[in-house]
């Protein structure tokens, strides 16, 4: 029986490591389905930190909730906890040490779930919906850092009411990412800042967007000692940029390429052209992963600039994705992400899907 | 209040004025928000104008339009970038040109002027909307037009547009007989002052000291001659003027020296001549609005290519042949200096003899080929974007997939509160 209550969730007792037998398009890649997935499109997916032992998934939805799962090593999903909001979740994250989760939503506000407790309280509060949301441990700070659609990027203190910082943006956030010391966020009308977090919070540069259509998702990557050094930007027209902040030789090493594109082989016909939903890094080897409206995940070397594979189309956009925190799993969700706006909606499976480190290694791309 | 009086004292000559005037109340409530830095109220009311273009769904689109531009001018008095106002009016004015029940309607008539007051040519603008048949029905279109004529000095245009006008029907009629009575009055008034000025050197010229003891003098009178002399100075000297002091009929002939350049207006014949007025091209996009030196951003040269060392030397000015026979040389005469060339002309390709101009690029021209371009591209493109790209770029910014769906669930949440009141309090 399902933690969360009765839902008409697709797949309560899917388990296996191969999955079920279910229509091909829905499950083409025969990965793990998550129980008990929320009832609406899946937002934003959090694997906890490695400092805490396990692996833990959390996901935002639509339907205003942020529920927890635990991940076990045969393959196992157990649904752990819920909490909700008074509107839909759009981001979430975890404290360094995984015993928190702060979360964001459209209802201007953010809170911060113990788990232990399972208790929630809110520890933030914008004019507008607010989109992003990431935790910051410095050596002598730490704080939650909250972009929204009011135009402003708010430092909080979990222990105050007030902003620790508030930061101007010249116009409304969409998408951020936080490696320390760096801070990316890429804004509305193709903006782009970067922030140093060293000591406080201040804006580092104003960087001119690398691509030409609005900005969806952004990643920071590390080099091989593992600071942060440049970041991956992805837009609505199935392009991602790689952009280095400090680049020997920008011209060369700064570069863009296409992706989520149906196969374009056939040229009489158009090349449909999807977005980028989300953008995530392998924590050890470096390589990442892009998922598209187009119900694909691919993953990529930006060194070699190869693509190293391609998954099988769902039958829905993919809409958010995760490693955990040594790269054996990936989690993707699937599920309605607004591309092509419609006021009635009838068929939906929100689900999270693992895919183990076991197809991984059979490509046989490990690279050290 | 005493603080907005303040403001407004020191601010109004920066306040664009309203042709149909400013609310006093908004305008104050405006300068306050101003000086206070209050964004989250105007940024919020400004969202949910941009939402509500996204999301309506009824009958009348233009009604959204028209009022987030009258918010607009209401809240930003200084016009200036903050405001968007000549995105806007540009956005919303292509975004109907297609549509025809638009054409005529008043409120979307006055867009188009208003856009086209914001153009570098508004006169290309008002010969784009008849072309397209935009405003044809309208009285303001004419009187528009023929002001921006007047502007220039070009009366006979001007009049000329209000008689377009009056063929085609324009209504309201008597709106523009009013304003076309208006503008003959200007008119005479006009050359009257001129023709007294130039009477007026003209007898400096002449009499000396008659000059300023007369200052009128009949028009048609004979100029008395001074002295011995009996030699009297042809009338119809004066130029042109005199005609239109007449009523704008020029029926009698410039004066001996004729000036090829001035074609002499004939109402007969008005509707065959179309003097230094280009013909009607296919106009295919309006033109734009916005100064292109502010708002070009340098962009990659794409699609200029450097022509290149072409083998056939089509596009090269081909060095004469070689004659046939040996021209005879003499031994003591020196070759014709030849101005030191390092580049072998034969293969010289790079420079070639001078090409006529090519007719200017006026940003219109530009913005034309740009669309044709796009809608080129387009037809034939072979990619297309799998999302709403029209509701996404609708309003004057750019909304993402995340605040439309957030937007309907708001609209939904709200009417379901609306619609169960009682129902609120158990939660």
């Amino acid at each position: 029986m399902s933690l969360f209550g009765t839902n008409t969730g697709f797949g309560s007792g899917g388990t296996g490591v191969f999955g079920s037998t279910t229509t091909d398009s829905h499950n083409p890649m025969k990965d793990v389905e998550v129980t008990s997935p929320p009832d609406d499109s899946i937002s934003c997916l959090a694997f906890s930190p490695p400092t805490m032992p396990g692996n833990f998934l959390i996901g935002g939805s639509w339907a205003n909730d942020v529920r927890c799962w635990e991940v076990q090593d045969n393959g196992q999903t157990v649904p752990k906890a819920q909490q909700m909001h008074t509107g839909p979740v759009l981001d979430v994250c975890w404290s360094d040490d995984g015993s928190k989760v702060f979360t964001a939503s459209c209802d201007k506000t953010a809170k911060m779930w113990d788990l232990n407790s399972n208790q929630t309280i809110q520890i933030a509060q914008h004019e507008g919906p607010i989109r992003t949301i990431h935790w910051i441990k410095a050596p002598n700070y730490s704080c939650v850092m909250t972009g929204s659609w009011d135009k402003t990027l708010k430092f909080w203190d979990t222990r105050s009411p007030n902003p620790m910082m508030s930061l101007q943006m010249p116009e409304r956030c969409y998408c951020a990412d936080v490696v320390y010391p760096m801070a990316v966020v890429a804004t509305a009308e193709r903006g782009l800042i970067v922030y140093q977090l060293e000591n406080q919070p201040s804006e580092f540069r104003r960087i001119e967007s690398p691509l030409k259509h609005q900005h969806r998702c952004v990643a920071i990557f590390k080099d091989k000692q593992s600071k942060p050094t440049g970041f991956a930007l992805g837009s609505i027209e199935g392009r991602v940029a790689i952009h280095y902040i400090n680049p020997p030789n920008p011209a060369k090493d700064n570069f863009t390429f296409k992706c989520h594109r149906s196969n374009g082989t056939n040229t009489a016909t158009p090349q449909d052209i999807y977005a980028v939903n989300a953008i995530s890094f392998h924590p050890v080897h470096g390589t990442l992963a892009t998922v598209g409206s187009d119900g694909r995940f691919s993953f990529w070397d930006k060194d070699a600039r190869t693509k190293l594979k391609t998954s099988e189309q769902l039958d829905q956009p993919i809409t958010a994705c995760c490693f955990n925190n040594n790269g054996n799993i990936f989690a993707y969700a699937s599920s309605y992400d607004w591309s092509k706006v419609q006021s009635q909606y009838t068929y939906f499976s929100f689900v999270c899907w693992l895919w183990y480190s076991i197809y991984y290694s059979q490509l046989g791309y490990f690279i050290d | 209040m005493a603080e907005c009086d303040a403001e407004w004292e020191l601010c109004k000559e920066n306040i664009q004025p309203l042709r149909q005037g400013r609310s006093v109340s908004a305008l104050h409530q405006a300068l306050c928000q101003q000086q206070e830095g209050n964004h989250t109220a105007l940024n919020q009311q400004k969202q949910a104008f941009e939402s509500e273009l996204r999301l309506y769904d009824g009958d009348d689109p233009l009604d959204v339009w028209v009022r987030y531009i009258k918010w607009t001018k209401q809240t930003y008095p200084q016009g200036g970038k903050e405001s968007n106002l000549s995105v806007l009016l540009e956005r919303a004015v292509t975004r109907f040109t297609a549509d025809k029940k638009y054409h005529n309607d008043v409120r979307y008539v006055e867009l188009w002027i208003e856009f086209a007051e914001g153009c570098s040519d508004p006169m290309d603008v008002y010969r784009y909307m008849q072309a397209q048949g935009i405003g044809t029905m309208q009285a303001a279109l004419y009187i528009a037009w023929s002001e921006e004529y007047e502007k220039r000095g070009n009366i006979k245009m001007a009049d000329g547009v209000f008689q377009d006008g009056v063929k085609c029907g324009a209504e309201p009629v008597e709106k523009l007989h009013a304003f076309h009575r208006a503008l003959q009055a200007r008119a005479c008034r006009q050359m009257m002052s001129s023709i007294t000025d130039q009477q007026r050197d003209d007898d400096e010229d002449d009499d000396g000291d008659e000059g300023a003891a007369e200052p009128q003098r009949a028009s048609l009178a004979e100029l008395k001659a001074k002295g011995k002399k009996k030699a009297v100075v042809p009338i119809n000297r004066v130029k042109a003027s005199v005609g239109y002091a007449r009523g704008l009929q020029f029926k009698q002939p410039l004066g001996p020296r004729q000036n090829s350049r001035l074609v002499i207006f004939d109402e007969n014949k008005a509707s065959e001549t179309e003097p230094q007025e280009p013909r009607f091209e296919i106009w295919t996009a309006p033109p734009t609005a916005r100064a292109k030196e502010n708002e070009q951003k340098p962009e990659k040269w794409t699609n200029v290519k450097m022509p290149l060392k072409s083998r056939s030397g089509l596009s090269v000015a081909v060095p004469p042949p070689k004659p046939s026979f040996q021209p005879f040389v003499e031994e003591d005469v020196q070759p014709p200096a030849v101005t030191p060339c390092k580049i072998n002309p034969a293969v010289n390709s790079v420079l070639s003899s001078r090409k006529p101009c090519r007719p200017e690029q006026t940003p219109l021209k530009m913005l034309q080929e740009r669309m044709q371009l796009q809608t080129q591209e387009d037809g034939k493109s072979r990619e297309q974007s799998m999302y709403c790209r029209e509701l996404l770029y609708s309003g004057a910014s750019e909304f993402c997939f995340e605040e439309l769906r957030a937007e309907r669930y708001r609209q939904k949440h709200a009417h379901r509160l609306l619609s169960k009141p009682e129902q609120t309090h158990a939660n």
